[in-house]
């Protein structure tokens, strides 16, 4: 009786969190998961962005739920699956395993695992190469640090969260071999107060340079910015200038509503292969963003530099 | 670098992370020295830090923390109508009282700043440093230079010793959570002291709530608190159910937490996964080390008394 109790409320929780089904069902519906709160103003704020676009471009039901646990990911997948949802959205690396598992249950419904890890079936990755923007973001603070020191702030250390931070240390070491750099991890994606903590720690012992992976924790990496007179912060998944439009030379970008509206539109169509997709800076999908408000404070050789870096990362990438 | 100086530094962010803990800890001192564990307090802290900002932005900092201190009232409200009133089980209770507080709160932001991100960005309280105090060395900035908020708990934790252990009132609220039999044949309402306990506590968990963001974050987030209210309450077992104890306790925590982030900013060659639990491991160990005889409320946690 308790238990039923117990998952009562679980059910009234996450109905209050975070459901948000818009209409009626329709023949083409799509769905997204994602591992957090969506006003986290980048990962999950973008991936919410982008469903919000199909429903206005293509004209089709969707819905989303936040699912945090392993157990919630795999039970939302297959929840949405069940109810006849075509595509259906794995916001994050740690979607792919579920993903996987509730797939060869459902053959109809596609399944994209966003910074996924491979093709299985009906489960296809949307990968986005943000570190390549960060390593641009990394070149800027190379050249503008006066301490020598740059930090990093991650979330929990998956894959995509560690490439990014290795690419930051490599950006600025290719602008100046002798910076220093630090990475604390909070293994969290939500507290604020841990994400500010994290920053003060790495500003105490020299960092003027800040950059992170950390979501809706990040926002107290730039409030610890506000605080200190000379450090600067990079932002990352999205445009993060206006969190402290004085501290913000910059953001590692990823325009998720633009690739979710590409992918829909191929599921819709008939034409989707699953496949391998990749965006790096050649697409225009992953982008440095600079904060132009603060221009004055990179030199133009050093700004000149990053767009040859830029330049040549597309080549290299391709068309 | 010197020594000295990065030993205060981490001093310093030592008790700005026990601030909140301190406070939501001492609150469920009291619900639990009346009897009664509220789980629910980590939906108060978070309703307490949702209504700090709303109330900051509309009114400034101090409307804001008025404004905590209310939500953090009406969530224990809530709990202590359903747990003592009704008598419902409290672990269930405030279990359902926290889930409902995380929906909640995110549905409430969401229809303040927008769903798509971060509308509002307040000024937090600065450190007020107190002349001459804050000249100590080591601790002196620690200590003596803090928001106004941390100067709240340093009177609000010795000030709950006082009322639990020095009044009548707060010989009554252990009565309650001792015997409540007896209690009640000595005239004491069981459940208007306990609904008072955990209303006082409610108060407490909302003050601890807007301090994370009037004085930590400037800033909501949804799931923010990110279980400080759960430590909290592994912190009143800590401090066996003292106030003092438990400010100790929290600062002791705070202390580790502070530690940590700061190792891992040293750029040792040491896993960071080793730092991030140094807190909890630390808080093991004290928690073995201290928990002797049986210190908790003989009556605690059962709903009728």
């Amino acid at each position: 009786m308790t238990g039923r109790r117990v998952r009562a409320w679980l059910l009234v929780g996450a109905l209050l969190g975070g459901c948000t089904a818009r209409e009626a069902p329709a023949p083409f519906r799509v769905a997204l998961v994602t591992p957090g709160s969506i006003a986290d103003a980048a990962w999950n704020s973008g991936a919410f962005t982008g469903l919000n676009w199909i429903h206005d471009s293509l004209g089709v039901p969707v819905s989303h739920v936040e699912a945090r646990t392993p157990a919630e990911q795999e039970e939302a997948l297959r929840t949405y699956a069940e109810q006849g949802y075509n595509l259906v959205f794995g916001h994050g690396f740690e979607f792919q395993g579920p993903a996987e598992r509730v797939s060869t249950e459902y053959p109809g419904a596609v399944f994209i695992i966003t910074s996924g890890e491979r093709v299985q079936g009906n489960v296809a990755p949307l990968i986005f190469r943000l570190h390549e923007a960060s390593y641009l973001a990394g070149m800027v603070a190379g050249g503008v640090t006066k301490s020598g020191m740059i930090g990093f702030v991650g979330g929990v250390e998956l894959p995509p969260v560690r490439e990014a931070s290795e690419a930051w240390v490599a950006g600025a070491r290719a602008v100046n071999p002798q910076v220093r750099s630090r990475t604390t991890y909070l293994n969290n994606w939500d507290d604020a107060a841990l994400g500010r903590e994290a920053a003060r720690a790495l500003i105490r012992v020299g960092a003027d340079m800040l950059h992170h992976n950390a979501d809706a924790a990040a926002i107290g990496v730039f409030q610890a910015a506000r605080e200190t007179q000379g450090v600067y912060v990079f932002g990352a998944n999205a445009d993060q200038a206006a969190l402290a439009p004085a501290q913000v030379l910059g953001s590692a970008v990823i325009d998720l509503p633009r690739a979710f509206l590409l992918v829909a539109r191929e599921v819709q169509g008939g034409t989707f292969v699953p496949r391998v997709e990749s965006f790096g800076l050649a697409s225009g999908v992953v982008q440095y963003v600079p904060n132009h408000a603060l221009d004055s404070l990179v030199p133009a050789a050093l700004a000149a530099r990053v767009r040859a870096a830029e330049d040549s990362i597309r080549q290299q990438d391709g068309p | 670098m010197d020594p000295m100086a990065v030993a205060g530094d981490v001093l310093v962010a030592a008790v700005g992370i026990a601030t909140p803990l301190a406070l939501a800890a001492t609150g469920e001192v009291l619900a639990e020295r009346s009897g009664v564990v509220n789980l629910g307090i980590e939906g108060a802290m978070l309703f307490g830090a949702l209504g700090g900002a709303i109330g900051a932005t509309v009114a400034g900092s101090a409307t804001g923390l008025g404004v905590g201190i209310l939500a953090g009232v009406l969530v224990a409200a809530l709990f202590a109508a359903v747990a003592i009133g009704a008598g419902a089980d409290q672990i269930i209770t405030g279990t359902a009282v926290t889930l409902a507080s995380v929906g909640l709160t995110g549905t409430i932001y969401r229809q303040f700043y927008g769903p798509a991100g971060v509308g509002l960005s307040l000024p937090t309280l600065s450190p007020i440093p107190i002349p001459f105090l804050a000249d100590l060395p080591l601790i002196g900035d620690a200590l003596f230079a803090q928001p106004v908020t941390t100067y709240l708990m340093y009177i609000l934790v010795p000030l709950v010793w006082y009322l639990l252990f020095r009044t009548r009132p707060g010989l009554a609220v252990r009565a309650v959570g001792e015997d409540p039999t007896a209690a009640r044949a000595a005239g004491v309402s069981v459940r208007l002291t306990r609904a008072w306990a955990v209303l006082a506590g409610g108060a407490l968990a909302g003050l601890a709530g807007a301090t994370l963001v009037l004085a930590q974050v400037g800033t909501f987030t949804e799931r923010m608190t990110a279980g400080r209210g759960f430590i909290a309450i592994a912190i009143v077992v800590l401090g066996r159910w003292n106030p003092v104890g438990a400010g100790l306790a929290a600062l002791l925590f705070g202390l580790a937490t502070a530690l940590q982030f700061a190792l891992q900013a040293a750029g040792l060659d040491v896993p960071y996964q080793f730092f991030l639990m140094l807190p909890y491991l630390l808080t093991l160990f004290a928690l073995a080390g201290a928990v002797g005889r049986g210190q908790a409320p003989a009556a605690l946690g059962k709903s009728e008394g």
